[in-house]
This record gives C-alpha cells, structure tokens and sequence, in this order.
C-alpha cells in the first residue's frame, strides 16, 4: 500500500524510504517529533506507570512465580521439614487423584450448563430491556441488581432456598403439585449439580443482560427499517442484522465469562462446599479443598494446570473467531 | 517543562513505594504491641476477649495487645500464612489438632523454661496440666478450657413422645430420636453431622462402643495394639449410627456442620443434638425454644453401659518468630489465671481449667450438671485422649468426612468405611515407627 501512493508523489528510488516516515508526521505538526515522543512522553508514562507497575509485579507476578516453584516442590503445610524438588510428582498426583475425572468433568458441565442458558436467556431479556415500556427502569434494576451481590453469598442464599426441609424451593413445588414429597437437593450428587447450575444461571443471566443491552443500544434504527422494508420478519432480522452487529460483543462477553466462570469457586463454596462425597467440586473449588488440606504442592500444580488451559483455550477462541471475522470482511 | 514533570512523577512514584516500605517498619515509641491471633471466633467471643485484653493493658501500660479475629472458617489457614511468613504474630489460639504440624514446622516457642515453677500451675486441673505438655515435656500452649461432648435434648419432645428420661445409650437415642421424627410436621428427631468435622461424631459412636476395650492413652487404639476401627463393635456401631440417620435425621444434614447443627437444635427443629459445651450459650440465646424446653445429658453410652469422652482442647501459644516473647508470656499467664480464665470458661462455656471451677454453683446446675455428672463417674465415662497432635491429623479428617458422607448417601458401605479406617491408621502408625 505505501509503495502504490509512492508513486504519485515522486521518484520510485527514494520515495518507498521516506514513505515509511509518513506515519510519524501524523503523530505531530512535524515529523521530527518521533523522537520527542519515544523519549520524554515515553519517559512520562514510565513514571506515572511505575507505582502501580512495582504493585502488580509484588502482588501478582511474585506471588505467581513463588507459586509456580511450588509446584515442583513437596509442600505441605502440614510438613514444611522437607521441601524438596519432587519434579512433576505434584501433577502427577492431580492426575491420578480419584476425584480428577469428576471434578474435569463437573468443570466442563459448570461452564457450558452456565453459559448457554446465561447467553440465551440474557440475549432475551436484553431484547425485551430495548424496547420502549412503562417503568423499563425498574426492570432495569430488578434485573441488573444480583449482580451487585457476592457469589459466596449467593451460594449461602441459594443452600437455604434448596434446603430439602425448610427451603422455599420445595415448598413452592409441593404447593404447585410438581413433588409430592420434599427433595433432596443439596444431598444427591447430581440434583445438587443442577441446584448449583440453576443458582449460577440466575447470577451470570444480567452481565449478559447489560452487555448484550449496551451492544444492542449501538445497532441503528435504519438498519431495522431497511430490513423491514425488504420484508424481513423476526427471526431473520436476528441472525441477519441484530447478532452480526453486536457479535464483537457477544464474542468477548462469551470469552469473559467462560474465564470468569470456569474461576468462580465462590458459590459452589457457599452452596455445597464441593460436596455431597465431593461430587460437586470444580477444578477450582477442588484446588482450594486441597490448599485447605495444607498440600500447597499439588494446589499450586493444579493452579498452574488452570492457568495454562485457560490459556490455550483464550488463543484458541480468538484465533477461531478472527478468522471468521476475517472470512466476514 | 516535561523533564520536569516527569522528574515529579517519578518523585512521587519513589515516595509512594517509600512511604509503603516505611509504614511496613515497626514503630519503636517505648510501647510494645503484641499482635494476637484468635481461631475459634465468633462476635461475642471476640468482645470477651477484647475486656481480658484490656484489663491486661491496664495493668501492664506499656504493652498493647491487637487482636486479630479472622473469620472462623478460615482461621487457621490464615495463622498459618502468618506463621510461615515468619513476624506479625505473638500470640496465637493454638488447638490440640494444630499444635502437631504447626510445632512440627518449628513455628511455635516452647514456653516450658518460661513457665517453670509458675504459680499457675497449681490451681490448673490434671487435665490442663497433662494437655500443656507433648510428648517430650515442651509446652506449646496453654489450655484455656475443654471441649466435650453432651447429649442436648428437648425435654417437651421426649415426654410427648411417651418417654420419661432422656437416652442414656445409643440405642435409646435411636428409638426416642426415631419416635420424635416426623418430617410431615418439620420436625426431626436428630442434628446428623455429615459434613465438616463428620468423623468426630462417626467415631464417637464407635469408642463408645468398644470403651471396654480402648487404650485410655490413644483413643484410637485397643488395648491389643489394633485400631477400634477393627474391632467386630465398631460395625454395630456405625450400622446404628447409619439407622439414625435414616429413620431419625433430616436428609439435608448429610453436609451439616457445625452451625447447621446448632441452628436445627435452636430454631427448635431436631429433638438431639451432640455437640460441645459452649452451645449452651448460643442455645440459651434462643428465641425459638425456653429454658424450661431443653437440657443436656451427659454423653450416650455403648452397649457396654460405658462410653469414651474424648476431651478436645486449645488454648494460647507463641509465635517462634515472635520478637516479645517475655511479654506474651505476661499475657498467656494473665489469660490462664484467676478471674481471666474463669470469666472466658464461664462467658465462653467451657469446661475449665482451674481446680476452683469444679465448686463454683455456675457449673452444678442447669445445662453444666451434666459435665458435673461425667467428671463424677470416670469409670462409666472414660476419659480419653485422642490422636489429634499427629501432622496427618487435616489429612485423616478430609479423608474420613468424605467418607462418613459417602457412607450416609449410600456410595460406600459400614464395613468399607471401617476397612478402610482402619488400614489407614495401621500404615499411619507403621510409618511412625
């Protein structure tokens, strides 16, 4: 592309060199600012940066580093007279652990069973949110307010709803003729999996709600207009106009949340604590359990473990969705 | 001009880390301040502390005491950090199931030289005294009170159930716990515990059982050297603990702990609950339930008309890394003496460390009789002390509460549980040798 515009200006020898300075001229008044620029306004940044460049790298990155160490490392609290090098023992304990295959597997169930009804049913309400009614306002709060809420505590609240014997849970399916005795939610495996997913749904429903409403408020009248005009009806005016406009948002909001929730321990915590018969843990709740163990080995292999896959899959669901965009263009 | 900005800002950015670093120093004004740690809180505890505490600082003006009062869940993983980390702890709630891996780490100061020829020791029962001591004469901590087990019963509920008294063994528990259970009219007839700290009352159950039998110094262990865990009573014992909670405990209570407990005996919902001392307090706070509604009885017995009372203890300990070791000792000695420790036994309900306790009218009547009534018939109610020094000590109880829930949801079965249990102990001990 420079090369092209080169030769309408000048002579193809030196033209392509000073080209390549153009950029520059458009950061100042005169294209010897460049320098200016990489030096003192560098050096300003620098200094405004470094307070909370000295605090992240205290905070994160040594606790991180010390972590990883320990991963290689007999660590346990419990017995902290040896901690020698014990190479990949550590991972490979996580891997031969009993509970490994239940608590991937739950992972894999807690963040696809929270996302797609979340991304469904946020989309709805997002929709519904846009359009012009009397008192959108308070549904607008109504809506965004669990979101305000701790996740510890929602799980708190939540044990209490599904409590088989005083919870509001049972209470209203008994009175609705759905159960004719009270379940036992939270002391069977897989009704407790379901209780700790519905209670997850509700909380994570409004973060889509506001970003899906935020996207949706950018989309312009015209567009719907002239797909009304070509007798466009709802659906195709969804896939067709709406999800194309905001899928920016949508992929982001996607990928956010899967992080988010794939490292959300705070309301199986509260609601379950991992259990009944550790049946409800997820890689992070388990990791947490075994760190409450003293074993500080194998939590940090695990952690490191986590970190990598979330890793893999960021660069992977990025590089997925740029090449569609890519294709799109 | 922007050089010299940027010369301000990096100024600034050097005094902000500065200033961090200065703050993190400790301030030597002539005053010492100790920082104290507590691992069993709850808010009111913490208030009673806080009036020991400033007694203590009346009457020793130059030293302060910063209480720090971490959530109880994760207190003691927080004591923890802070002892690996070396400073900002000296005095510490030291329990019997942390005192094995915490000294065993080299964290805590062994105040035996400290405390030699105390006057303290004297007016402390044999019970303190012996629990003050490890195996190799160091003191670690000093007990401020005892946990043990009593039977809290609802005394409206058992007469309405055509009983006269309450259970004295565990068969007569079952049947009146049994009785009572009616899950139609919410109301249940046992506090199961199945989640946290599960095991404690599985193996309750199992050393009344086999109390003829126990080594009075390992309540772990039988007389023959073999764990209680293989002994043919221990299956009878969990096949009846296993019946109480399928005929008289509510479904959820596979992962209640501790406060669940508490609260289904306070807001009036379960007839029985087997619990510590100090829920006398919180149950006589109720509003759901009087004082003339409920008691306690002393702990059930097994088929033997005996049972095992495994004493749990804690108390207050320092930090090795601490830099006021002779200070803190002035303040462990204050809160294990005279007024202090009464006032914390009393207000904290606990059986207490001094011989005194044992006349004073607060623990003959009431709720305490009962704990009365077990100190008088040591040979009905034996005491025991229980492996709970050893490191692997988080390791056995994480293991045997899952299994204890595995058991209750019918993944695992009594006699698996105790196969299992009792290979554990064996290899465990094994290994010690």
């Amino acid at each position: 592309m420079p090369a092209t515009s080169a030769t309408t200006t000048g002579p193809k020898t030196s033209r392509p060199v000073r080209k390549q300075a153009a950029p520059r001229v458009r950061n100042g008044p005169r294209g010897g600012r460049k320098r200016e620029f990489t030096t003192r306004r560098g050096l300003l940044i620098a200094a405004f940066m470094a307070p909370a460049a000295i605090f992240v790298a205290v905070f994160t990155y040594y606790p991180m580093i010390a972590g990883s160490q320990m991963a290689f490392r007999h660590w346990d609290l419990n017995d902290l007279t040896d901690t020698s090098w014990v190479g990949l023992d550590n991972f490979h304990r996580v891997f031969s652990d009993p509970n490994w295959g239940t608590v991937l597997g739950n992972t894999g169930v807690w963040v696809i069973g929270s996302i797609v009804p979340q991304l469904v049913i946020g989309f709805a309400l997002a929709l519904w949110l846009r359009r012009r009614f009397r008192f959108r306002g308070v549904y607008q709060a109504l809506i965004f307010f669990p979101w305000a809420i701790s996740g510890f505590l929602i799980g708190i609240l939540f044990r209490w709803m599904f409590n088989s014997e005083f919870g509001v849970v049972n209470d209203l399916l008994q009175k609705a003729g759905l159960i004719d005795e009270p379940v036992a939610w939270l002391a069977d495996p897989h009704k407790a999996m379901i209780a700790v997913l519905i209670a997850n749904i509700w909380y994570g429903v409004t973060f889509f709600a506001i970003m899906i409403l935020a996207a949706l408020q950018s989309v312009p009248d015209e567009l719907y207009e002239a797909a009304a005009l070509d007798g466009a009806g709802k659906a195709r005016t969804l896939f067709q106009i709406t999800i194309p406009y905001i899928r920016v948002t949508l992929v982001l909001t996607v990928l956010l949340r899967v992080i988010w929730i794939f490292n959300f321990p705070d309301l199986i915590f509260g609601m379950t604590g991992g259990g009944p018969n550790n049946q409800t843990h997820i890689v992070t709740t388990w990791m947490i359990k075994i760190t409450q163990q003293g074993d500080y080995g194998k939590a940090s292999a695990l952690g490191l473990l986590v970190v990598a896959g979330l890793l893999l899959f960021t660069v992977f669901f990025l590089l997925a969705t740029r090449e569609k965009r890519e294709v799109r263009s | 001009m922007r050089r010299r900005t940027a010369a301000l800002a990096l100024g600034t950015a050097a005094a902000m880390v500065l200033t961090g670093c200065s703050a993190m120093s400790p301030n030597a004004n002539g005053t010492v301040t100790l920082n104290m740690v507590e691992s069993l809180t709850n808010p009111s505890r913490t208030d009673l502390l806080k009036g020991l505490i400033a007694d203590f600082e009346k009457q020793n003006p130059k030293i302060k005491v910063n209480l720090i009062s971490p959530p109880t869940e994760q207190a003691d993983q927080k004591i923890q950090q802070m002892l690996q980390s070396g400073s900002g702890v000296d005095a510490l709630e030291v329990r019997d199931i942390t005192v094995g891996p915490w000294s065993n780490n080299g964290w805590l100061y062994d105040m035996a030289k400290d405390l030699k020829g105390w006057q303290g020791w004297n007016a402390m029962t044999e019970n303190a005294v012996k629990a003050s001591e490890d195996a190799k004469g160091r003191t670690f901590f000093v007990p401020y009170g005892f946990y043990g087990l009593s039977l809290f019963y609802r005394k409206d509920l058992i007469k309405d159930a055509g009983f006269s008294k309450p259970p004295a063994s565990w068969d007569q528990l079952l049947k009146q716990a049994s009785a009572i259970n009616d899950p139609a009219k919410r109301r249940y007839g046992y506090a199961f515990r199945g989640g946290a700290n599960a095991n404690s009352n599985a193996t309750a159950i199992i050393e009344a059982y086999v109390a003829d039998k126990v080594d009075l110094a390992n309540g772990y262990k039988l007389k023959n050297g073999r764990t209680i865990f293989s002994a043919p009573e221990a299956l009878d014992a969990l096949k009846t603990y296993l019946t109480l909670f399928k005929k008289a405990s509510p479904k959820s209570s596979v992962s209640w702990g501790y406060p669940e407990m508490v609260e289904a005996f306070s807001n009036g919902s379960t007839a029985f609950l087997l619990q510590d001392p100090e829920v006398i307090a919180t149950v006589s706070e109720s509003k759901s339930i009087s004082k003339e509604q409920w008691d306690t009885a002393p702990l059930v017995a097994g088929p033997s008309g005996k049972t095992v009372q495994p004493l749990a203890t804690a108390g207050w300990g320092i930090a090795k890394g601490s830099k006021h070791k002779a200070e803190t000792v002035k303040l462990i000695k204050f809160l294990s003496q005279g007024k202090a420790s009464t006032d914390f036994t009393k207000k904290n309900s606990l059986v207490p460390i001094l011989k005194s306790a044992t006349e004073d009218p607060f623990y003959k009547t009431g709720p305490w009789s009962s704990y009365v009534t077990m100190t008088k018939h040591p040979d009905t109610y034996l005491n025991v002390s229980q492996p709970r020094g050893v490191t692997w000590w988080s390791e056995w109880e994480q293991k045997s509460d899952a299994d204890v829930q595995k058991m209750v949801t019918g993944k695992m079965s009594p006699k698996e549980l105790l196969t299992g249990w009792d290979a554990y102990w064996t290899k465990k001990w094994e290994q010690e040798k």
